[in-house]
């Protein structure tokens, strides 16, 4: 029995060695990458989304009419885009007359990648429709695009796909608290993209101007923008208008109320 | 047991005609058969693999809300190809070890277990001889569990689930007469892994000499494989691992299709099977067995 144990921690330890050496040698050497599921998502998506077109009765979509394209990325900026985890993000953009792409141009995509080269997408609502729809037949039935499951093939092309989408900068604050010298400050977080949001942001309160702070944000972080000068008493509102030089920002000024 | 040569007629042929090896494979062979069919685990295993599917099926086609969270659970409630492959991912993860194994990790620890080793190697066949029989017998025990499992899987999900058209992992619809050849042919990728758990049994079998440890070695094995390939940062291993050849009939579920993991699963199960084989054949030629 000595012998016999003897031996099975030699192969334990064995087998350790080797798999330590090959893990060592080979750096990681993940086959969940960037490039294969930029090109495995939009190909699933297209087919379903046809799919789903044809459940509700819209004619002329097919796979190909929608030239879907993504953009992917793990963690933001400061995760390398490499490696099984919940925390892909796929931005997916494709051309359906019926159901236009929001300003930024692109619908933003969940996903959970498995070391085996499967992964599970959930679909934005506002582009593709909650969990159920409502068939031509008036049935409820399962929406194929609001979650679903994709494998690529572990030695697929990885060769880049150059698809690249800006961030999308949002401003998180929706009510304002004034310090004790009534200075302001707002909220903006910047989303999934490749450049991140960068540009600068100005406060007005009524006439007064507030300044203008500048906007550094890397993808999918939040910064808070304080600013300089105090809000004049008399104002009942600030007003942010920002010009965003890398990233989508609000189109319009953003403006909020004073509390009272 | 093994007291049944003495009645077969080739068997006492060759004990007349004169050297101890002279008993060919074939007897050995069906002498190992023999005395699997007269053990009763053997016969629960088979009606097993035909009746667990079936209630498998059963239960899951009655819940509410499909099992999402694994490959085609999605569609497994109202498609019974998605629910034929639903049972694949699940078996090939936990029930396919285990059903090989109890045949394959007690077929030499029982020959020490009952003392008989040195029973049947005095009874005119060699020791490579008699390895090589239950090696074979082994083997095939293994891939008639999996014909009988994945028969009444398939059988069961188009009868209580049903027949419709299932969504690939590209997205793309897959008609019915296609999608069965591609899920038979999925259950067939398992043999491969299959026959190298078979193999890393008999190697734990020979080795411990003990039937509980070439049963729950390999099937702990592989359970330490399915998490050790499941973990981030350490995927280099995955191609060595005995469970990857497991998921490589996701490739036949894609648009278009890829069999580059089905190759080197293949390859991989076929390294495994020659080194644990190799392996048990030293030590069991090696093995002082005068003792008894």
């Amino acid at each position: 029995m000595r012998r016999f144990i003897i031996s099975l921690v030699a192969a334990v330890a064995v087998v350790l060695a080797i798999g330590g050496a090959v893990v060592a040698g080979s750096g990681g050497g993940s086959t969940v990458t960037r490039a294969r599921l930029e090109r495995s998502l939009p190909t699933e998506f297209a087919n379903l989304y046809a799919a789903q077109a044809t459940m509700l009765g819209h004619r002329g979509v097919t796979p190909a009419s929608l030239h879907p394209t993504a953009m992917c990325d793990k963690g933001g900026a400061v995760e390398p885009d490499v490696g099984p985890g919940s925390n892909w993000n796929c931005l997916v953009s494709w051309t359906d007359p019926d159901n236009p792409m929001p300003p930024e141009g692109y619908g933003k995509f969940e996903l959970d990648v498995h070391t085996n080269g499967c992964w599970t997408a959930g679909g934005p609502s506002k582009l593709v429709g909650f969990a159920t729809l409502t068939d031509t037949s008036g049935r409820e039935v399962p929406n194929p695009v609001a979650e679903f499951d994709g494998c690529f093939d572990p030695n697929g092309d990885n060769s880049p796909t150059g698809v690249e989408f800006p961030s999308l900068l949002n401003v998180t604050t929706t009510a304002l608290r004034p310090d004790a010298q009534r200075r302001v400050a707002v909220q903006a977080t910047c989303g999934t993209g490749s450049t991140g949001c960068h540009g600068s942001v100005t406060a007005t309160a009524g006439d007064t101007e507030l300044g203008t702070v500048p906007l550094e944000v890397e993808e999918e972080q939040t910064a808070t923008l304080a600013f300089p000068t105090p809000v004049p008493a008399g104002a009942s509102e600030v007003t942010f208008t920002f010009h965003v030089t890398q990233g989508v920002g609000p189109s319009k000024p953003v403006t909020l109320e004073m509390p009272a | 047991m093994s007291t049944t040569t003495l009645t077969r007629p080739d068997a006492a042929a060759a004990r007349a005609s004169g050297g101890r090896t002279s008993v060919g494979l074939g007897a050995a062979v069906r002498w190992e058969a023999r005395k699997l069919r007269a053990q009763l685990r053997t016969k629960a295993l088979l009606v097993g693999a035909l009746l667990a599917p079936v209630a498998v099926v059963v239960v899951v086609s009655a819940q509410s809300r499909p099992p999402k969270d694994t490959l085609f659970g999605r569609f497994a409630t109202d498609n019974g190809y998605a629910m034929a492959l639903l049972v694949l991912g699940f078996a090939s993860q936990w029930i396919l070890p285990l059903v090989t194994a109890v045949v394959a990790g007690d077929i030499f620890a029982s020959e020490d277990q009952h003392g008989t080793w040195k029973t049947v190697l005095t009874r005119s066949v060699s020791r490579s001889r008699l390895f090589w029989a239950k090696v074979l017998v082994a083997v095939v025990f293994g891939l008639v569990a999996l014909v009988l499992l994945a028969g009444a899987t398939i059988a069961a999900s188009l009868v209580v689930v049903g027949q419709s058209p299932l969504t690939g992992l590209s997205g793309q619809t897959i008609a019915p007469h296609a999608a069965l050849g591609l899920v038979a042919a999925s259950w067939a990728t398992a043999a491969p892994p299959l026959v190298a758990i078979s193999c890393l049994a008999i190697l734990f079998s020979v080795w411990s000499r003990n039937a509980a440890v070439g049963i729950a070695g390999p099937v702990v094995a592989a359970m330490v494989m399915q998490l050790v390939g499941s973990l981030g940062g350490i995927e280099a291993v995955r191609p060595y691992l005995l469970t990857t050849p497991f998921e490589a009939w996701h490739g036949l579920l894609a648009e278009p299709r890829f069999t580059g993991p089905l190759v080197d699963g293949v390859l991989t199960s076929a390294v495994w099977s020659v080194a644990a084989l190799a392996a048990a054949y030293v030590i069991l030629r090696r093995r002082d067995i005068t003792g008894g």
